[in-house]
């Protein structure tokens, strides 16, 4: 059931990115009501998959910052009509259900998965990393803006993506409010190892690399919000925020990988 | 009487004749006035830079008559035969469409504009004492297809003339632009015109600089800003959002020497020039500095002209609406006479029998009660036989909105006076 409810979801965002992606690819562009019903729709399939997932392993995170990412998408689409977002988030958001799929998904009753802590953390953590995508996306969708206003180039990206004012009021708030929604995960994670689990179990590399991560997104929110950077240097600050994410994701899984944990 | 438009427009006058036909809204309810006291029963005026138009529901003459001569006189050599020849008649149904299409922006001279659907609801608001229920119902449903145009297709996407790109584009640096800050170089018609636009969005014009004082000081106060030298303006670079040129100078007038310092103070800020001045205001190197956005004419023609070739595209979808509406209020309009007519037909109709049953009962005193109820009897189903079949077929082509054509056909057949 859980990986049939998720194959629907994972069809109806596919679908929705490729009426996304259409006018980049010489198609006409999809009428809104349609590229915001096709997401809903995943995500009313994708929620009740999730309520009967076990929030333990790779699997379930993907799928859970999957989710996130659509809602917030949605979310961007409704309050700052930044419908541009869904250029670059309903591919991710697809590409990551995907992978939760080809992960593993299966309902387990692992005693973490009642613990409200440890729910929390997942959450929390699921919901600030999806909060570091999307500052991401609305920093490279305001570069490539900003690169063709200057260039005085009228194309596609410039009738598509929003204003560079709301995107940048977009990368803000993605960044101000998932800094310390990733950091109160963190902190959760830690409270739970320490409650429940007789200690963190976390190796070396995890701690320092994972340190490193939260000093590089902290500046990104650092320069923003004390040093008031904005525009372009607080977008470029995003970007290499959350690619300093990635980049330790990726290294740490190449170091130890398996599908029995996030991290 | 039918609906009835007639007027001039972009196409079939030049400026200078649109404007002495242009009507202000104090003087709309008197022209509607006379055209009705020449016979037509409703009118509404629609009065804009690229158009006037009297809708009426009228007969042909004398009120098209009235229109033409109360346009001639608007004329220096004033006869009605010369407002006629700018203007054009069109009637029922291709009057009907004919709004639908300039509601849409189908007949605008900017192809999809979206002004000229309140230009219509305010012509509708003004002449609301006047228009009388048929010209009620077609405006508001002009309103609905002006509507429809604009959400089902891509008609009104984008922007088709250089100063409302300039507006476009700069709505693309600060998202909505209410609150941003305007200074214009230069007093001509173009920055007025763009000063206007950006007005309209919600811009503060906070400067107006000319060479000469007089004109700055006339679109200052129109706008609400301050007039003043150019000199006066280049400090006023480190603060303002949107610099829009448009001076007449034979060269470069915005330099590096003059604002370049000035510019380097705004930490970061975006600052939009739009350049329309032909030769450019602008020195092209004010553009390197980072948060510079500088687009001459040739630009935001570039911008213009894709928004015009895309909404070319849309025309056949916008039409199709419009002939989709204009079939839904002709069964509307066609089916309105249809019951009253009825009525009164076989009113008419009964009033003949019983006159003539009275007669003819009179030759017929030796008839028993029965019998006289009998030849009544008869000669009200023989009534009913007569007048079932025009009954039906005139309400079942009130349906498909033919009505109205076999209605005039009917009054005239019967000799009935014409509804009021």
């Amino acid at each position: 059931m859980i990986v049939t409810l998720h194959l629907v979801a994972l069809a109806l965002y596919g679908l929705a990115t490729a009426f996304v992606l259409a006018p980049f690819m010489g198609g006409r562009a999809a009428p809104r009501v349609l590229t915001i019903a096709l997401p809903c729709a995943g995500a009313a399939f994708h929620v009740v998959a999730i309520s009967q997932l076990t929030p333990v392993g790779l699997g379930p995170a993907l799928s859970m910052l999957a989710f996130c990412l659509v809602l917030l998408q949605l979310a961007s689409e409704r309050l700052l009509r930044g419908s541009a977002v869904s250029f670059f988030a309903a591919p991710l958001a697809t590409g990551l259900v995907g992978l939760a799929l080809l992960s593993g998904l299966a309902p387990g009753a692992e005693a973490a998965a009642r613990n409200v802590w440890f729910v929390l953390h997942v959450a929390l953590s699921a919901l600030g990393l999806a909060l570091m995508a999307l500052a991401f996306i609305a920093a490279a969708l305001y570069l490539l803006q900003f690169r063709e206003l200057k260039a005085r180039r009228f194309g596609q990206v410039f009738q598509l993506f929003p204003p560079l004012e709301r995107l940048d009021r977009l990368n803000r708030f993605a960044l101000v409010l998932g800094f310390p929604a990733l950091t109160l995960g963190v902190v959760l994670a830690l409270g739970y190892g320490a409650q429940f689990s007789g200690g963190l179990h976390a190796a070396k590399a995890q701690l320092v690399w994972g340190i490193f991560t939260w000093v590089v997104l902290g500046w990104a929110v650092w320069v923003r919000v004390v040093r008031h950077w904005a525009g372009r240097r607080a977008a470029l600050a995003s970007i290499a925020g959350f690619g300093a994410v990635l980049l330790v994701y990726v290294a740490l899984k190449l170091t130890q990988p398996g599908a029995e944990r996030f991290l | 009487m039918g609906i009835k438009v007639v007027g001039v427009n972009h196409r079939t006058a030049p400026l200078d004749v649109r404007e002495r036909f242009a009507h202000g809204a104090h003087e709309v309810p008197g022209a509607l006035a006379r055209v009705m006291a020449a016979g037509a029963s409703g009118g509404v005026l629609l009065s804009t830079c690229n158009r006037t138009e009297f809708y009426l529901v009228a007969d042909d003459e004398p009120a098209l008559e009235a229109v033409w001569s109360l346009l001639g006189e608007r004329l220096s050599a004033s006869p009605a035969g010369g407002a006629r020849e700018y203007g054009y008649i069109a009637r029922d149904r291709d009057a009907v469409r004919h709004l639908y299409r300039v509601s849409s922006g189908l007949d605008s001279m900017i192809l999809g504009e979206s002004q000229i659907q309140g230009q219509v609801r305010e012509a509708w608001e003004a002449s609301r004492a006047q228009a009388g229920p048929v010209l009620h119902r077609l405006f508001q449903t002009a309103l609905h297809v002006g509507s429809r145009v604009r959400t089902e297709t891509g008609l009104g996407m984008g922007t088709a003339s250089a100063a409302s790109a300039g507006v476009a584009v700069a709505g693309k640096i600060f998202g909505d632009l209410a609150g941003r800050s305007a200074l214009i170089l230069g007093a001509g018609d173009m920055a007025e015109l763009a000063a206007t636009c950006l007005s309209d969005q919600g811009v503060q014009i906070t400067l107006v600089a000319n060479r000469t004082q007089e004109r700055a000081r006339a679109i200052a106060e129109r706008l609400g800003g301050k007039a003043v030298s150019l000199e006066e303006a280049w400090p006023h670079f480190a603060t303002t959002d949107i610099a829009l040129c448009s001076t007449a100078a034979p060269h470069a007038v915005v330099t590096w020497e003059r604002v370049g310092a000035v510019l380097g103070a705004r930490r970061g800020r975006p600052l939009c020039i739009l350049d329309l001045a032909v030769p450019r205001d602008v020195d092209p190197a004010i553009a390197q500095i980072e948060n510079v956005f500088l687009y001459d004419v040739d630009d935001l023609q570039t911008v213009a002209a894709q928004a015009t070739a895309r909404r070319r595209d849309e025309i056949p979808a916008a039409e199709r609406i419009v002939e989709e509406e204009t079939d839904v209020f002709w069964a509307w309009y066609g089916g309105l006479g249809v019951v009253p007519t009825i009525k009164e037909l076989r009113q008419r109709m009964d009033d003949l029998r019983a006159v003539e049953l009275e007669r003819a009962l009179r030759h017929l005193g030796h008839l028993s009660p029965d019998d006289r109820a009998r030849v009544e009897q008869f000669s009200l189903v023989l009534l009913n036989k007569f007048l079932h079949q025009p009954t039906v077929a005139l309400k079942a082509a009130a349906e498909e909105g033919r009505g109205y054509g076999l209605l005039e056909a009917l009054r005239r057949l019967f000799g009935m006076e014409p509804p009021a």
